[in-house]
């Protein structure tokens, strides 16, 4: 009896260990392989033929279609340059440089990655649109509400990620990542 | 004492095999990946247009709402699979995925190097069999050898601004995904 018993925890201890881990794994996706620059996240083998099972798993829950190597890369930031959470009850600028690509797209999603509604009708910017520094460099404003120059409308949702998809780019047969410039996130006002 | 320890390590060793098993049948139970998404697009083996991504009506998890895209269910199984399009001259990429959503091939304009794309997707075993009696139609072609049985293409074309959506979709619409060479 005391056997049966101590098989029947011992089983039930494996079964909730297993399907749980799995899910949480499962869930938060993406356990290898990442890049991170500052805020910015990406997976260049996430979508490919050698992805790992947590990664296979993961595109067949999300239902994503990833980038391909020759298309480009995609960088996924749910954070500031600080470190805390984008909100959509706050307004950031995204500024600085973006790595070498013939073309890029930002783009705002929720945090279940989906658009926004806006009363803009935007939900990103791309590179040929913006108006730039006099270095070249970016200055787009991340925010609920109304802003002069290149405004990012993003709705009043708990959490928000920002996608910077970078086309042709050849950061997508580099082998290392050092020394790639990426933009700043910074968090102007909340309220 | 000793007895329990047992157990519990019997247990956690299980659990590690349960945990190993359900990451590797998730894939095999969604029924929200790409593929089943594109089930409400229309039948396989044609490229369907889809609509720009927006805000509640997105038509696949995660596209770039920059980007028109025209995606394509095939089969191999039923011999080699030829894609042509005639795309425009801004950015355009195109991508094939496995039936589990893997990219498994992907090409963009720049170095495709011609605005007319003539893909063949051909297996390792169709391959063998075609290099007896190349048909000449492939001269064209870039030949991808793609050991598959399902999966599909999509087609992405950069859409500047709204001004040059006609020209993006009338592109698209010419994308083709025939059955034969």
């Amino acid at each position: 009896m005391r056997l049966l018993i101590d098989i029947a925890v011992a089983i039930l201890v494996a079964t909730i260990l297993g399907f749980s881990t799995a899910w949480v794994a499962v869930e938060h996706g993406r356990i290898f392989g990442a890049v991170t620059v500052g805020p910015w996240t990406a997976w260049p083998n996430a979508g490919g033929p050698d992805a790992d099972p947590y990664s296979v798993a993961l595109l067949a829950r999300s239902g994503e279609v990833p980038l391909g190597a020759d298309e480009g890369l995609a960088f996924t930031a749910t954070t500031d340059s600080e470190g805390a959470p984008l909100s959509g009850n706050c307004g950031y600028r995204v500024s600085g440089q973006t790595p070498q690509a013939r073309l890029w797209t930002l783009t705002a999603y929720d945090a279940a990655g989906r658009l926004m509604a806006n009363a803009a009708r935007r939900a990103g910017f791309h590179s040929r649109e913006i108006l730039r520094r006099a270095d070249g460099s970016l200055n787009i404003t991340v925010s609920p509400e109304v802003e002069p120059g290149d405004w990012l409308p993003i709705a009043r949702v708990e959490g928000f990620q920002l996608v910077l998809r970078l086309y042709d780019t050849p950061l997508t047969t580099a082998t290392e990542f050092v020394d790639i410039d990426m933009p700043r996130i910074d968090r102007e006002q909340c309220g | 004492m000793k007895r329990t320890l047992l157990f519990a390590l019997g247990g956690l060793l299980l659990g590690g095999i349960i945990h190993i098993a359900v990451v590797f049948m998730v894939p095999y139970y969604a029924n929200r990946d790409a593929w089943a998404q594109m089930d409400t697009f229309g039948p396989d083996d044609e490229f369907h247009v889809l609509p720009l991504p927006e805000a509640g009506a997105e038509p696949l998890t995660s596209l770039d709402p920059r980007m028109l895209h025209a995606v394509c269910r095939f089969s191999l199984s039923n011999g080699p699979v030829r894609i042509t399009a005639a795309m425009p001259d801004e950015f355009w990429s195109i991508a094939i995925f496995d039936r589990r959503g893997r990219n498994v091939y992907a090409l963009n304009d720049r170095s495709a190097e011609r605005t007319r794309l003539d893909l063949a997707i051909i297996t390792p075993v169709q391959m063998a069999q075609l290099r007896q009696d190349p048909p000449e139609s492939l001269e064209t072609a870039i030949v991808i050898e793609l050991p598959l049985g399902e999966g599909f293409a999509l087609l992405r074309a950069f859409v500047p601004d709204e001004t040059k959506l006609g020209e993006a979709t009338s592109a698209l619409r010419t994308a083709d995904c025939a059955g034969s060479l």
